[in-house]
């Protein structure tokens, strides 16, 4: 119990004293993960609402895709793209392995099927007569889309944020393809990995706890936009 | 006269077995067309057809003698209020404004007809109520306001009195009798038929996915306005 305690202690007197180390990888976990959310946002939020408002043949089929590809494991992921943009891969001349790059596309294709499927529940939720109105009022097609979007906003809110949870919790993709390289690649996940396997498990509970906290300001800043 | 609407030779199918096939159909404009005939006859179905809502499998729908090349520009000039019509989430303002920010109407304009508008509907000061707060009548006349705002050219109401209590029937009536004056043709569905007869100056009545007859009737809101100007 000491141990903890004691870990616990020295891991807020490293957040509290502004640890360069704590710095650069809270920093490289929150780069990563937004710039990720943001592309999974745009691709996921048209595909979600595509997938909800069209009846076509092969629908069923890209939903049950979709359910599987949100369980997808994120060292297949990163296993994946390392073939791609390692040197002898298609993509290696592009030099993204090991990049901060690398890592917010691994992230983005692993966000984008959650993003899509939260929206998709959100539409197939949401009150029928919502397009059908905008359309009777003179709206074109993406106009009545955008106005149920408004109209289900909260669903795509949490869209985001469970995107973004995901994203920012996980650790193969960043490992694999960030490389954990000090200052660039290395995320609170990662670094959490790396020190408590060298026996610094005060640092890694300094990260654990910025982690929470990062998932608790998300989730206070959501019921914000709730309640105006 | 080119007629507002004309429909030839249409056929909607839906999966269940329901056939709606409407031979043909022309409304002139700035007429009141009441569509009567037991559930399940196709009115809101057909209703919809006229809203660009559903496509026929078969068939012309034609706006003032053309088929519309583009469906938006086209529902641009007529709409739909459902039975059960949606507001959108936030005021009453934002849902009138709506179609009017869609026809890029100036922003002095957009006030000045919510404002005329909620008094003719009879809601007055109802601008920044909230939609989710408003009963099922005051939901039904604002839909209504949020229709007649951008001043339709067919005016479609499904069931548009089942919401509304008797004392607001007459004034929605009233207001009904009165849009043609303004160039506004109407077509409203409903099980009423002396409300029928009291508004519709032509009756079209439907069954099992049939025309089956039109019949004129003169509206007593005519023959009142008729009589009280006499009187005068």
């Amino acid at each position: 119990m000491g141990y903890l305690a004691d870990s616990f202690i020295s891991a807020v007197g490293m957040i509290f004293s502004f640890n360069r180390e704590v710095q650069l990888a809270v920093w490289t976990s929150l780069y990563t993960s937004s710039c990720s959310i943001a592309l999974a946002a745009l691709l996921g939020i048209p595909a979600g609402l595509w997938l909800g408002t069209r009846q076509f043949r092969g629908r069923r089929l890209m939903i049950t895709l979709l359910n599987t590809l949100m369980a997808l494991p994120t060292v297949v992921v990163g296993l994946v793209l390392f073939g791609l943009f390692s040197r002898q891969g298609p993509l290696g001349s592009l030099g993204l392995l090991f990049t901060p790059l690398a890592m917010i596309a691994g992230q983005t294709v692993l966000a984008t099927p959650i993003v899509a499927n939260y929206v998709l529940s959100a539409v197939s939720g949401s009150d029928r007569r919502i397009l059908d109105t905008a359309l009777t009022l003179g709206a074109t097609h993406i106009q009545a889309c955008t106005q149920l979007l408004k109209e289900i906003r909260f669903g795509v809110m949490a869209a985001v944020i469970a995107g973004f949870g995901r994203v920012i919790a996980e650790v193969g993709v960043a490992m694999m393809l960030g490389g954990n390289i000090r200052g660039t690649t290395r995320t609170m996940t990662t670094a959490i990995a790396l020190e408590t396997s060298k026996g610094e498990f005060a640092f890694g509970l300094s990260l654990g706890i910025v982690l929470l906290a990062v998932a608790l300001l998300v989730n206070l800043f959501l019921n914000f936009l709730q309640q105006r | 006269m080119t007629p507002v609407l004309s429909i030839q030779d249409l056929v909607l199918c839906h999966d269940k077995g329901f056939r709606l096939s409407i031979d043909q159909l022309d409304l002139r404009p700035g007429q009141i067309y009441a569509l009567t005939g037991p559930n399940g006859s196709g009115k809101s179905t057909l209703l919809r057809i006229m809203a660009l809502l559903s496509l026929p499998q078969q068939g012309r729908v034609c706006f003032g003698g053309a088929e519309p090349a583009n469906h938006t520009e086209q529902r641009q000039k007529v709409t739909l209020v459902e039975q059960s019509p949606y507001l959108f989430q936030g005021t009453v303002a934002e849902n009138l404004f709506y179609g009017l920010r869609l026809r890029r109407i100036e922003k002095e304009e957009q006030h000045r007809r919510i404002k005329l508008m909620l008094s003719i509907v009879g809601l007055e000061g109802f601008e920044q109520r909230l939609a989710k707060e408003l009963s099922g009548g005051e939901i039904q006349r604002v839909a209504l306001a949020r229709a007649l705002v951008f001043k339709p050219d067919l005016l479609l109401l499904d069931e548009p009195t089942a919401n509304i209590d008797s004392n607001s029937l007459q004034a929605f009536e009233a207001l009904l009798s009165k849009l043609p004056r303004y160039g506004v043709t109407v077509v409203f569905s409903t099980h009423d038929l002396s409300q029928s007869a009291r508004l519709g100056t032509e009756l079209l009545q439907i069954e099992n996915g049939r025309l089956i007859n039109r019949t004129k009737s003169e509206s007593n809101y005519t023959n009142v306005n008729r009589r009280s100007n006499a009187d005068g």
